[in-house]
């Protein structure tokens, strides 16, 4: 299907959309799934499945988005080239170039990752140039799939509307989800739940995506459908991933897990993305700084009131079921009774000071992401 | 048979140990698990954590004549309280090679591990040990091939950052078939200009990140323990002093485990003379306290020697210390330190003769053939030895082996210590069948260790009653008459020495021959 098409029949979804959805998905699953690997079964190879449905990622989006430049630029109508950007001489959507930008940099992040590990080992830390390159990789390709969904969106008309916020809303999902995944080792836990940290970073983090798609998308609660897309991914993966047998195959095992690992409970994100979902519908634009201010200080207060206690009832016996998924540990682990406790409460508790600070990171958090929205909001190519 | 001996028959024995060597990192072996005879052989991957390849070869004869159902293969860490392992792997048939298995073994620490090899089959199953150390020997260079290549993408991938910054800004927010007007155009240069300073500080960055984990792993690469080699008279003798001077050892909140004695010598000890390799000792200094060793010195002649000392640590990892010391004065009266003490001096000029004399009218001959000795090949190390008749000679056990090889490259990059086993330390393999869960107090172990070798009185006699391995005996006599033969391929080409040391009427016989390795096509 042509862009031009496209246009016109904003009911209907074009294919490479479609495929660069697909491919942001399937690499932030494979991204939550090679993460289960490795407390899971620890070893991998370069041909795991996790790893597969991570390049799969790549590898469809630079082939769809590639293929559609390539046409555009080649053999597109005037409408088509009209309706991209020039990139070096050639004509694409900017989503498009973005996504090949993530592909190529997932291209070379795969033999310079290889060379690494003979070099320096096996994944000494997770944290490395190559994997930061792997992870800049799949993150234009989230990009490049939310910039193309807006962009759709806001050229569409209004039977295409709803369809296209939903989109929007699912790639910024997706691009929340990374957030969570990086941010692992400070958000992730319930037993974090009681240190200062945890309301900082995600203070810091996550009202950039929330009200930046709040005030981009065109749908009515667009922060609370990305958090419902965060919520939804990371429950699929938790449901889906314990139900497969896999035994620790690297030493030392303290934990003999027999499945794959789910990822932690989510965070609860709706409530605190409704409530800004609430102020951006109160307050147009405009009012941007205002906006940031209440938007962060809100955002930090629902937050903290959700996920304290939240917390508090994930560390109970009644979440250690199927459904919550908690209390599922790396087969590396000697588990204890601090897998029950909130952790870090003496060196790092909540005061009021820290939930002032990253209310204050929250404010900038969303002053950027009104800035980042109002830019996607004119996204027209 | 005791409880320990018990269990190590349980338990049948390959050793190998890679580390007691220099420039050597490979592990071989022969021996048995159970009814099979094996040749394993474990090639080090360099770094840590890293993935071993290991190869296991079933010898002629196969009991029953039959292939076994699987050979499987598990590195357990040596540590009592992180040994936690995993199921072992099954390693898998080679293509084309009914008796060669294969298998990765990931090595994720730095240390001393067994590596467990168990043979299935129709005739029974038996396990065998081979202590293998993991150490970060290498740091793998950019080749420049692929250094082209991520530096191409790199600019490609700076380029297009750049670019698509600009087009965002110049474009994106226009309706389609608009054209950009002059404000967004110089909006977009400049938004290219940040651009490309943001970026190239986040480049300048991550090139100061990457030199620094390089610079952490290098100081990380495995160096042995430093020590300091000093020679004194005393009453007419030289005495040879070797301290371990390191302060890795010497801290007294040291992470090193105690030594422990090998073939019944807390340290064995090897003199080559520089350049020229025409003298040659196999020393075994005795304790002074836990830092400080001395010998007795043969009359060597003058000059300036490389010393090479194996240690064993409780851990079952074996370094080979390195340093070098100058032989000022031909030295007076030698009264050996140890009875196992020897040397030999004289073949300057290397030679390619395969047929040397020894020192009792006896010959050594070298059945190299006539097939090049290739680097990372198997090499045909077999050696027979005649009586003065040309009788097979009548060997005795030489610390508790058939016989022990010593190779050199001339350059002294390569220094290994050989027995018919392969890179075998006897000390580690006992470490490893011998520990127990509750080994956790340093010390505890090597007590034990050197408690059974004095209740037994006879070195190297730990392991009586586990299966033999090649060459390993603990009586005087040896079944095979006058031959031996070492597994060992060479790690890198060049001239090389080669000592080799056999043990006949009581006295110790010392052949030496000159190889030159060709590098591998």
């Amino acid at each position: 299907m042509s862009v031009a098409v496209a246009e016109r029949s904003t009911a209907r979804i074009p294919w490479y959309v479609g495929a660069l959805v697909i491919a942001a998905t399937s690499a932030v699953v494979g991204v939550i799934w090679d993460i289960s690997w490795h407390r899971t079964i620890g070893r991998d190879t370069f041909w795991t499945p996790a790893h597969m449905a991570i390049y799969l990622g790549g590898a469809l989006a630079g082939a769809a988005c590639g293929w559609l430049v390539l046409q555009t630029t080649l053999r597109g109508t005037p409408e088509e080239k009209a309706a991209g950007v020039t990139f070096w001489g050639f004509r694409g959507p900017l989503g498009a170039w973005v996504a090949i930008w993530g592909a190529i940099a997932m291209l070379a992040s795969g033999p310079f990752d290889n060379w690494w590990h003979n070099a320096y080992g096996l994944d000494v830390k997770v944290l490395s140039p190559p994997h930061v390159i792997l992870a800049l990789g799949f993150t234009g390709i989230q990009l490049g799939a939310l910039f193309l969904v807006q962009s759709l969106q806001n050229r569409a008309g209004e039977s295409g509307r709803r369809v296209t916020g939903l989109l929007v809303a699912f790639g910024a999902g997706i691009l929340v989800q990374n957030i969570a995944i990086m941010g692992i080792e400070q958000i992730a836990f319930p037993n974090s739940a009681h240190n200062g940290l945890y309301y900082k970073v995600a203070g810091a983090a996550f009202p950039l995506v929330l009200i930046a798609v709040a005030r981009a998308s065109r749908l009515k609660w667009a922060a609370t459908a990305t958090a419902t897309a965060y919520l939804a991914i990371s429950l699929v993966m938790i449901w889906v991933l314990q139900l497969f047998p896999a035994t620790p195959k690297l030493a030392p095992v303290f934990n003999p897990v027999t499945h794959m690992v789910a990822p932690p409970f989510p965070l609860l994100l709706v409530v605190p993305a409704a409530a800004l979902d609430i102020l951006v519908q109160r307050w147009g634009p405009g009012r941007d700084w205002r906006l940031a201010l209440f938007g962060g200080v809100t955002f930090v207060a629902v937050f903290f009131v959700t996920q304290w206690f939240f917390a508090e009832f994930l560390l109970t016996p009644y979440a250690r079921n199927f459904w919550f998924g908690v209390d599922q540990w790396d087969y590396s682990s000697r588990v204890r009774e601090w897998r029950y406790q909130f952790w870090r409460i003496r060196d790092d508790p909540v005061t009021p000071a820290k939930l002032g600070i990253a209310a204050l990171l929250a404010v900038c958090s969303a002053r950027i992401g009104l800035w980042w929205g109002n830019w996607m909001a004119g996204l027209r190519r | 048979m005791t409880g320990r001996a018990g269990r190590l028959a349980a338990v049948g024995i390959i050793a190998l140990i890679a580390s007691a060597h220099v420039g050597s990192p490979d592990t071989y072996f022969e021996g048995a698990a159970g009814p099979y005879p094996v040749r394993v052989i474990v090639r080090s991957p360099g770094v840590v954590p890293g993935l071993a390849q290991i190869t296991v070869r079933l010898l002629s004869p196969l009991p029953q004549g039959t292939l076994p159902r699987r050979v499987l293969v598990l590195p357990v860490y040596w540590d009592p309280q992180t040994a936690a392992p995993p199921p072992p792997d099954v390693a898998q048939h080679v293509p084309g090679d009914s008796t060669l298995y294969s298998a990765a073994l990931w090595l994720m620490r730095g240390g001393s591990y067994s590596v467990q090899v168990t043979v299935e089959g129709a005739a029974g199953s038996g396990t065998a040990l081979v202590p293998v150390m993991a150490v970060a020997t290498r740091r793998l260079a950019l080749d420049k091939a692929l250094g082209a290549a991520l530096l191409g993408l790199g600019v490609f991938l700076f380029a297009g950052a750049v670019t698509l910054i600009g087009a965002a800004v110049r474009e994106s927010g226009l309706e389609p078939g608009a054209v950009p007007d002059q404000r967004r155009r110089r909006r977009s240069r400049v938004a290219m200009g940040v651009a490309t300073v943001v970026f190239g500080l986040a480049l300048v960055g991550g090139r100061r990140w990457w030199n620094g984990v390089d610079a952490e792993y290098r100081s990380g690469l495995f160096q042995p323990l430093h020590a300091t080699a000093t020679v004194r008279s005393a009453g007419g003798a030289q005495v040879l002093r070797l301290a371990i001077d390191d302060t890795s050892w010497t801290n007294p909140k040291r992470q090193w485990t105690p030594l422990v004695p090998d073939h019944g010598h807390l340290m064995h000890l090897f003199l080559v003379r520089d350049s020229t390799l025409d003298a040659f000792a196999h020393l075994h200094p005795l304790p002074l306290d836990s830092i400080t060793f001395e010998t007795s010195l043969p009359p060597l002649p003058r000059g300036r020697y490389r010393i090479y000392a194996d240690i064993v640590h409780e851990s079952g990892f074996a370094p080979t210390l390195v340093s070098s010391v100058d032989i000022s004065s031909a030295g007076g009266s030698w009264r050996p330190s140890d009875r196992d003490d020897a040397w030999t001096t004289g073949n300057a000029q290397r030679g390619t003769g395969n047929a040397v004399a020894l020192q009792d009218g006896s010959t050594m001959t070298w059945e190299r053939g006539d097939t090049p000795i290739v680097v990372d090949q198997e090499a045909p190390l077999r050696f027979v030895v005649t009586d003065p008749t040309g009788r097979p000679a009548s060997l005795e056990a030489y610390m508790g082996m058939a016989g022990h090889l010593m190779l050199t490259r001339d350059d002294g990059a390569v220094f290994v210590h050989l027995h018919p086993a392969g890179t075998v330390s006897l000390a580690a393999v006992e470490t490893f069948a011998l520990r127990q869960p509750g080994d956790t107090v340093r010390g505890l172990l090597g007590a034990r260790l050197t408690a059974m070798e004095k209740r037994s009185g006879e070195r190297g006699a730990v392991l009586d009653g586990a299966p033999p391995m090649p060459g390993v005996h603990r009586g005087e006599s040896l079944p095979a008459p006058g031959a031996l033969s070492f597994p060992y391929a060479f790690p890198k080409p060049g001239p090389y020495r080669l000592f080799v040391q056999v043990k006949r009427a009581g006295r110790i016989l010392t052949g030496v021959f000159d190889a030159e390795v060709r590098p591998a096509r």
